[in-house]
């Protein structure tokens, strides 16, 4: 994911904003920055776990972007605390999010702005039921559904064919996934709820699921809506594959090799290493959908915002990668203000947002149900 | 001591040494884990001895303390060669669950080994090898000539939940290992677990079947080819669901041997999934039905003639945690029991069906729960 935001914000930012590339593999680091072949791309080691070093890499920087596991958000923003850096980030999975609130007001005081879950989900889906609640007067239920459809033809398939973050993977499918439901939050059976669902073309029918996710731990208050879902629809090869998993206790907690190490974190090893895709045309569709339901003019009234994400020879990964990088932008450009921790929600100015989407061809359409605008 | 079982920590030990302590004999039970065999080695007849198989010395010094004159190898194939050879040092008789196909020609170059010091190592003692090779050796024996065998087993569960069927590193090899077939007179190999359609078996119904490595192909060969056989053939018959879980593991690397690193400790993909599958508990009421099959083609009397064999075992009463492994740690039990008694009778290395008196050995299994058929008809 990193290696998209750097490249958006490449593409993006102005010939005096230097980018720094940073990472626990400082070879890799300086891998990904050397093709720009510009000096305002640099590389510098930086371990999320230790405060400390991120100090030292961070520096001087204005923003960060942290597109490492969110159990080091807290870490990261921390640091950025200590050398007076705004900060993105690209989720919390609901648990750390509750966490990263409440650094509202250590932001706050020191002027600085952290938006946390600023991806594709969490992140254009925040953006997108706020947009939507706009034509309500009110709101009851947020709904959010997200699937794909992978049109790539392969040279060599992977085994396991995911398309984020294995750990997050594995997190989402063995963590009871939060609903938030007549006002109340509460947790549900891991990999339930997978039923059918017909996404606009082209993308049909799938089979979204429950998974955790942080919009739950926003949406709820910041909108006011009385029911929030997320689910996510995955093919039935890979739903198979990961449920087996799971059903024989290889993504547990338990510590079966030894006191040190979770069985979770021996499968993430065992699957990150497995054969990547080699694609011969890489081509995907996305789409993420946002239902509002509430009243306007005292009247039940349904709302649909979906974010329509085509790849062409480029990852659909994109959709994630690419609003951190916008977001970095507007706060650079003086077009986010507000100083705190936010979700996106409550700070991502919407008609730019989508206008910056679009250039990235990722198009934002909104309709009432019955009624195309 | 009667016996020493080799691996009596592991699922078939655990087995074999159940069935002769509850037969009357004293079993020195030897293993790295004893806390998988605790009521075991509570008996009186039982006796625990930590062995490491890796260390041949220390293993024949253990046996040959013990007293006793057979020793049942139910340790993983890939340690038959340590367990044969403190066996020769120890001056025990021995009897394995069968090591594939390469181990086992490997194991027949200590032959004249055993011979020379007038013991005997009787390979593949289980069900398949085992019952198998028994079972095949009879019908042959019914032929002036034989031209072809196939072989195999089916199982199914009555219930589609996910119970480890046996060694989880066995069925890795087997499933990953292109076998070696006989075809028209010559060894080739095919490709590793190779679809083979699906089979109608005898208690089990319709299954998929798949070619898989296993030592028959090796022993029949030699016992049989003086009787003109020219092909044989090995397919393994898995459940759909058990087949998929296992298929799942290896194609997303469980099963590797390769390690990884992990916080900054070093494991073995297989060594966590084993760990990690063993425990799975069988669901109350969980029952398995296995059909041990061989189909002989060849002439008598010139007439072209089939012969259908199949042995069908079950869960048994008493034996629940055991599934159908019941017929694999039993049959080796059976099988030492007819050595000890010298119905089994024999010298240097040999495989079931050069060495097992067919209808005593068939006798013993039906005592014991199973049924026996050929052609159809109840042996």
């Amino acid at each position: 994911m990193g290696k998209i935001i750097v490249k958006d914000l490449f593409e993006t930012t102005g010939k005096d904003d230097e980018i720094i590339v940073a990472g626990r593999n400082i070879n890799e680091a300086k891998r990904l920055a050397r093709p720009y072949k510009a000096k305002r791309v640099k590389a510098a080691y930086a371990d999320v776990g230790n405060i400390e070093s991120l100090t030292r890499a961070i520096g001087r920087a204005g923003i960060v972007i942290h597109a490492v596991h969110h159990e080091f958000n807290i870490n990261v923003m921390k640091a950025c605390l200590k050398t007076n850096s705004h900060y993105i980030d690209l989720g919390g999975l609901y648990h750390y999010t509750k966490e990263q609130l409440k650094l509202h007001k250590n932001f706050e005081r020191k002027g600085l702005t952290a938006v946390i879950g600023m991806g594709a989900a969490p992140g254009i889906t925040n953006v997108l039921a706020k947009h939507a609640s706009k034509d309500l007067d009110k709101v009851d239920s947020i709904d959010i559904r997200l699937g794909s459809k992978d049109f790539s033809t392969y040279k060599r398939e992977s085994p396991l064919s995911n398309t984020y973050s294995v750990q997050t993977l594995l997190e989402e499918f063995s963590w009871k996934p939060a609903v938030f439901i007549n006002g109340k939050a509460k947790f549900i059976e891991p990999m339930s709820g997978r039923e059918k669902y017909k996404f606009p073309n082209p993308v049909g029918l799938q089979k979204p699921q429950y998974t955790i996710h942080s919009e739950i731990a926003t949406l709820p208050y910041t909108l006011k809506a009385e029911n929030v879902t997320f689910k996510i629809a995955f093919d039935d090869d890979f739903f198979n594959k990961i449920k087996t998993l799971r059903d024989l206790g290889l993504t547990s907690n338990d510590k079966t090799m030894g006191k040190e190490t979770k069985d979770i974190e021996i499968t993430t090893e065992i699957l990150k290493r497995l054969p990547k895709a080699l694609p011969r045309i890489s081509r995907g569709y996305e789409i993420i959908r946002v239902i509002v339901r509430g009243k306007k003019d005292s009247k039940q009234t349904e709302i649909i915002a979906d974010a329509h994400v085509k790849a062409e020879n480029e990852l659909i990964d994109k959709d994630t990668g690419v609003p951190p990088s916008i977001t970095a932008k507007m706060i650079a450009d003086r077009k986010i203000t507000k100083r705190g921790v936010f979700p996106p929600e409550e700070i991502i100015p919407i008609e730019e947002f989508i206008g910056e989407l679009g250039k990235r061809n990722i198009y934002i359409r909104k309709y009432q149900k019955n009624k195309q605008r | 001591m009667d016996f020493a079982v080799l691996g009596a920590t592991g699922d078939e030990g655990r087995i074999a040494s159940k069935y002769l302590i509850e037969n009357g004999h004293s079993v020195l039970l030897c293993g790295r884990n004893p806390s998988s065999i605790a009521s075991l080695i509570k008996n009186k007849k039982a006796r625990f001895a930590y062995t490491d198989l890796n260390d041949i010395g220390r293993t024949a010094a253990t046996l040959r303390k013990s007293g006793a004159k057979i020793a049942l190898n139910c340790a993983e194939f890939t340690m038959n060669i340590n367990a044969m050879k403190a066996c020769l040092t120890a001056g025990l008789n021995y009897l394995d669950l069968g090591g594939l196909h390469e181990m086992t020609i490997r194991q027949y170059k200590l032959d004249r080994e055993f011979k020379k010091r007038n013991l005997f190592a009787l390979l593949g003692c289980g069900s398949t090898p085992g019952i198998s090779n028994v079972m095949a050796a009879y019908a042959v024996s019914k032929l002036d000539s034989v031209e072809h065998i196939e072989l195999g087993f089916a199982w199914k569960s009555n219930m589609k939940s996910f119970v480890v069927p046996y060694s989880i590193e066995s069925i890795v090899y087997e499933l990953t290992t292109p076998p070696t077939i006989l075809k028209d007179g010559k060894f080739k190999k095919a490709q590793a677990c190779s679809a083979e359609g699906i089979t109608h078996f005898k208690g089990i119904g319709r299954q998929n079947t798949y070619c898989i490595v296993h030592s028959e192909v090796f022993t029949f060969y030699k016992y049989f080819k003086n009787k003109g056989l020219r092909n044989i053939h090995y397919k393994a018959g898995f459940p759909e669901h058990s087949h998929n879980t296992i298929n799942t593991l290896i194609r997303l690397g469980f099963a590797s041997k390769e390690p990884i690193e992990v916080n900054k400790a070093k494991v073995r993909p297989i060594d966590f999934t084993k760990k990690v599958l063993k425990k799975i508990k069988m669901p109350d009421g969980y029952k398995e039905f296995e059909d041990i099959w061989v189909k002989v083609d060849g002439e008598r009397n010139k007439k072209k003639i089939r012969i259908e064999m199949d042995c069908l075992g079950k869960t048994l009463k008493g034996w629940e945690f055991a599934g159908s492994n019941v017929n694999t740690g039993m049959t080796i039990a059976i099988m030492a029991e007819l050595l000890d008694r010298e119905v089994i009778k024999g010298k240097g290395v040999a495989a079931p069906e050069a060495a097992v008196p067919p209808l005593e050995f068939f006798e013993e299994l039906k005592r014991h729960g199973f049924k026996l058929y050929m052609d159809n008809k109840a042996i």
